[in-house]
Formats: structure tokens, C-alpha cells, sequence
């Protein structure tokens, strides 16, 4: 009789925490915060100090990831450029939601008029290819990294604006949605109290898959030279630089390249596992597709 | 008898569509006095969940379109501004609906969505809002109240939420009730525990409920009064007993010889009314009920749709041709 009430989050963590490469993702998402925020007390160099002597050293002891063609420590320098890589990437993707969520709220509960106009502004953007429109804004905003997080917020702000608005069209349909109304709620109370809750799996998936890309968007956008300046470390000017360098000291491209790929994978394992977490049927569907074919 | 709670005067419903426009409800009145319970029977599509909807001002317009009166206690509700209509929605008038699988939102406790509205319309909130809820699921007779209300509507039976759902629609203390279907989804069982459950409630708190069905079966234990609804008209109106003693209406026989009833002298196979329910984008242009009806004629009932007609004791019928006072 009395079953100890299980709430739906509880549900979802449990389905992720069943995941294995989701579980690795979070592991991995845990390390990079950490060091995100403690980065300039984990490396254990100066990070701008030039040191001509000791340039283009080979992975070793005393510089695990070697030095770079100033003689700095690779292994620093990539420590401390992680921070910027997860700010662009949450700063960003919280931007597009701030933004987008509501919009995408708006345009599928009231409809008409409203979400024509909103609707169609979002397809203008989303015309646009992501890269050339973040140039684009880069171009009028000025190069640097506050612009360029904004740059990508814009950019993927259509994307959250047409989620939301597709699971909204379903919400808003939905008899519990008529039923606060009958009971006297207000539009305000019903679109962020009954509505939003009701929309949110598809969104925190595409929140999750979005950090990836924005931390690629800021490292083409930074390896165009319009997001990161110098001398500041971060991981795709490095590798950027290393480019020249790759016969003779491979290791200034490759640790920074894998410290990109490894975060990007990281966001997309657990991106992938919440998708599966929180919509069980999407996932019987991919299933028995693979089974299928 | 007092003042009716709710007096609803040439009630029209029409939808713009891309047919054109379809006429749901056509002009119906009906009063309801308090402690009373209006049964609106008909089969789908008759306009009787429309009808409802349009009373509390639940319908988008457009496409809906509504007119005719409304009054509650004496308020055009109508003529109200968005805020003032909202304010009747919960506190003067509340609703319940046919599936309470899906009628509760699944991603909030019972707890949050029983004490939301008492939070908009009586400023309860905290721990006053938890009592009542409390007291509201023991009135509503779930086991254990203090514990449901950190409960997910998935966690509870389909009976067990239409409970809830009662209860959220008496937080408020309404005049009105208004339940559209509310046993249709449930199992027979449970379907005549909630009856009772609302019959018990009514005496005790004194609202009027206006009970949407299609079961006339439903409708025997606990209207008072009996509409008939058909193609967006009302057909017959009576007190609960005249209907089945004495059905005038052709569309009425036909319903009832469609509902089986262990014991009577009727033959044993059940009846069925020939045809389909009329498309509201083309009504006909006599009585609604004419192109199905047995005892139709060519002259009056394919041309002029029959007026409300009264008989005596409450009871009314709206037919060109009804049937004797035979019972």
C-alpha cells in the first residue's frame, strides 16, 4: 500500500547511472570541471613563462606534455585552457536557452500571429550556416571571447526556440493543461508550471549535445583567430600553433587535440544517455532499427 | 426554490473550420439551481462537452465562437474580462474530466497540483494549503493522505486519480461542478464508488453538478433532471423519473432501447438507432434528429426545426411527432 514515492528525476538518474558510457562522460565532465576551476593550481608551471632553453622538449618528467616552441609547458597550458573551453560552452549554451526556451514557449502556446513572427525570425538565423553566422556577428560585435559566446548563443538559440516549440504544440494539447485552466490558472502559471516541466527532457538532451558543439564552434571560431586572444591558452589556439611544428614536436597539437576530443565525446556520451534516460520509447525505436538492419 | 446558481439562455457554439462553419451547440437553456444535478445526455459529437467547455470559457476563440448568456449568480459571464472569468473558473465553477490518466500533469506531485489552485483563489499557501489538501483526500476517501500528496499521478490508480481530480475541483469550494465523462474511462466498480463519492460530496457541501454522459444507465441513480442532447439541440427535458417512465422523444426511446435492462418485459436483442449523428458543418434544415428518426415526416420535420415544447411536470420535448403519454 504505501510505496515509497519515486520521483521522476530519481527515475532518470537511475536509468543514466545504468549507462556506461554515460557514467564514463560524467566522470570525465566531473575531472574537467575540477580542473576548470582549480586549473591554475593544478599546473605546475607558469604558464606564459618562455624558457627558449627547454623549447620543443619531448614529453618527459619533468614536462609530462613537453614544451612548446617558447619553451612553455604544454601540460599547463593545456590544464589552464580547459576553464575557457567549459566557460565558452556552458556560457553560451545558456545564452541560446535563455533565449530560445522562452521564445520557443511563447510561439507554440499562443500560436498564431505571435509564432509566425517569432518562428520565422528563428528560420532566418537557422538559414544561415552556424559557422558563417557567428563570424558574421563576430564581425559587427568585435573579435574576442565574451563576443564570440554570444556569437554561439545566437546561433544555437533558433535550435532550442523550435525543440521547445514542437514538444509545447504536444503540451499545450494535453488535458492536464485544460484542466489547470478550468481551475482558474493563469497563462503565466500554465506555460512555466505545467508546460515547461513537461517539456524539458527534449531540452536538457539538446543542452547537453549543444555544450559539444559550441566548444568546437569556439574552437573554429578561436582558430580563426576571433575567439580566444593570445597570449591567453586555449586548447585549438595550440593546436593551431603546433600545425607548424608537427614533424618535429607532435606532442604541442596532438594533447590539446585530445583534450577537445575527449570533452566533446564526454558531452555527447552523456547527452546520449539522457536522451535514453528520459525517453524510454525513443530508445526501444533506435533498437529495434538496429536490429532490423 | 431560490434563485438558480447558473442560468444559461440560447447558448451558441460554432466553430469556423475549413468546410465551413459548424454549428455544435445550438441555442440551448437550461437554469441550475444550487444542490441540484443536471444530467446532459448524448452520444458523441451531440455538443455536450462543447456546451460545458463554453461555460467556463475554455474554448479558443477563435476558432469557437460563442454567444447567447451566461449568467452566473447574476454575472454575464460573457461580457467578463479574461481576469474576472478566471476568477470563476475554480472558485464558482469547477470541472472534472473523462480520463484522469491523463487529466493530472505527470510531472507534478498531487500535492503541488491539489494546493496550486487554492494558492490562486483563497491566497492559501504553505502549510494552511498541505491541511486542506489533507483534508480534501480524506473527503475524497484515499487511504493515507499525507503520504499521497508527495505522489505522482502515475504512482495512483485510474480511480484513485479521479479522486484527486474531484478533490482538486472542490478545493475551492465551488457552486458548480461540472463533470464531462468522468466515469467513461473507469471500470465499472470504481465508476459507481466516484458516483457515490459525488453524490456524497453534493449533500455535504450543497453544490449543484452538472454530470456530462452518454450512459443513460449512468444518469438513472443520480440526476434529478435529464437534457437530452442531439446534433447541438436539446430534444427532451425532464425530471430523472419522467425519462424513463415516459419518453416522448423518439431520439429518447431510441437511446433507452439501447441501454439492456436485466428484468423488463423488452425483447431480449437491444435496439440501435439507424444512421449517423448529423455533420455540424451541415445541419439539417428541419429537426437534426429527422433523417434517423422513425416517426419522421415529409412535411414539418425535414423543414422547421420543433420548439421546445412543454407537457407538464417539468417535462418538455422538442418533436413534431412524440410520442403519446403512454408511458
Amino acid at each position: 500500500m504505501n510505496v515509497k514515492p519515486v520521483s521522476r528525476a530519481r527515475e532518470t538518474l537511475d536509468a543514466l547511472l545504468a549507462n556506461r558510457l554515460a557514467v564514463a562522460g560524467l566522470m570525465v565532465l566531473a575531472v574537467l570541471v575540477f580542473v576548470g576551476i582549480f586549473g591554475v593550481r593544478i599546473a605546475p608551471y607558469e604558464i606564459n613563462e618562455i624558457n627558449i632553453a627547454e623549447r620543443l622538449q619531448p614529453p618527459s618528467g619533468t614536462h609530462w606534455f613537453g614544451t612548446d616552441d617558447l619553451g612553455r609547458d604544454v601540460f599547463s597550458r593545456v590544464v589552464v585552457a580547459a576553464r575557457v573551453s567549459l566557460q565558452v560552452g556552458f556560457i553560451a549554451v545558456g545564452f541560446a536557452l535563455f533565449l530560445g526556451v522562452p521564445i520557443g514557449l511563447v510561439a507554440g502556446y499562443y500560436r498564431g500571429w505571435i509564432d509566425a513572427v517569432l518562428m520565422r525570425t528563428m528560420d532566418v538565423l537557422f538559414s544561415f550556416p552556424a559557422i558563417l553566422l557567428a563570424i558574421a556577428i563576430l564581425a559587427v560585435l568585435g573579435p574576442g571571447i565574451g563576443n564570440a559566446m554570444i556569437a554561439i548563443g545566437l546561433v544555437y538559440t533558433p535550435i532550442f526556440a523550435r525543440i521547445t516549440r514542437g514538444s509545447v504544440l504536444v503540451a499545450a494539447e494535453e488535458v492536464y493543461v485544460r484542466a489547470a485552466r478550468s481551475l482558474g490558472a493563469r497563462d503565466g502559471r500554465i506555460i512555466f508550471r505545467h508546460i515547461l516541466p513537461n517539456v524539458m527532457a527534449p531540452i536538457i538532451v539538446q543542452t547537453t549535445l549543444s555544450l559539444a558543439f559550441a566548444i568546437l564552434s569556439e574552437a573554429a571560431l578561436s582558430f580563426l583567430g576571433l575567439g580566444v586572444q593570445p597570449p591567453n591558452p586555449a586548447w585549438v589556439r595550440m593546436l593551431s600553433d603546433g600545425r607548424n611544428f608537427v614533424s618535429q614536436a607532435p606532442w604541442m597539437g596532438i594533447f590539446p587535440g585530445v583534450a577537445i576530443l575527449v570533452t566533446v565525446m564526454a558531452f555527447n556520451f552523456v547527452g546520449d544517455g539522457l536522451r535514453d534516460a528520459l525517453d524510454p520509447k525513443q530508445k526501444s525505436v533506435i533498437e529495434s532499427r538496429g536490429r532490423s538492419v | 426554490m431560490n434563485d438558480p446558481v447558473l442560468r444559461v439562455e440560447d447558448l451558441t457554439v460554432r466553430f469556423g473550420t475549413k468546410r465551413g462553419v459548424a454549428e455544435v451547440v445550438n441555442g440551448i437553456s437550461y437554469e441550475l439551481y444550487p444542490g441540484e444535478t443536471l444530467a446532459i445526455v448524448g452520444e458523441s459529437g451531440s455538443g455536450k462537452s462543447v456546451g460545458v467547455l463554453a461555460l467556463l470559457g475554455l474554448l479558443k476563440q477563435p476558432p469557437a465562437s460563442v454567444s447567447g448568456s451566461i449568467r452566473y449568480r447574476d454575472r454575464e459571464l460573457l461580457s467578463m474580462s479574461p481576469k474576472e472569468w478566471r476568477g470563476v473558473r475554480g472558485r464558482g465553477m469547477a470541472m472534472i474530466f473523462q480520463d484522469p490518466m491523463t487529466s493530472l500533469n505527470p510531472v507534478k506531485t498531487v500535492g503541488f497540483q491539489l494546493t496550486e489552485p487554492m494558492e490562486q483563489h483563497l491566497g492559501l499557501s504553505g502549510k494552511n494549503a498541505r491541511t486542506r489538501a489533507i483534508e480534501l483526500l480524506e473527503l475524497v476517501g484515499i487511504p493515507a493522505p499525507e503520504s499521497r500528496l508527495k505522489s505522482y499521478p502515475h504512482q495512483l490508480s485510474g480511480g484513485m486519480r479521479q479522486r484527486v481530480m474531484i478533490a482538486m475541483g472542490l478545493s475551492c469550494d465551488p457552486d458548480v461542478l461540472i463533470a464531462d465523462e468522468a466515469t467513461t474511462a473507469l471500470d465499472v466498480t470504481t465508476q459507481a464508488q466516484i458516483i457515490e463519492l459525488v453524490g456524497q460530496l453534493q449533500e455535504r457541501i450543497g453544490m449543484a453538478v452538472i454530470w456530462i454522459t452518454h450512459d443513460l444507465g449512468v444518469v438513472a441513480g443520480i440526476a434529478d433532471r435529464v437534457h437530452v442532447m442531439y446534433g447541438g439541440r436539446f430534444m427532451e427535458q425532464a425530471p430523472v423519473d419522467g425519462i424513463y417512465a415516459s419518453p416522448w422523444h423518439p431520439y429518447t426511446r431510441g437511446l433507452l432501447g439501447s441501454i439492456p435492462m436485466p428484468g423488463s418485459d423488452r425483447p431480449e436483442r437491444l435496439v440501435t438507432i439507424p444512421g449517423i449523428p448529423p455533420d455540424p458543418v451541415a445541419m439539417p434544415a428541419g429537426c437534426p434528429f429527422a433523417p434517423r428518426c422513425p416517426r419522421a415526416d415529409d412535411s414539418d420535420c425535414l423543414r422547421t426545426v420543433p420548439t421546445m415544447t412543454a407537457m407538464g411536470d417539468g417535462h418538455a420535448a422538442a418533436c413534431h411527432h412524440p410520442h403519446e403519454v403512454d408511458a
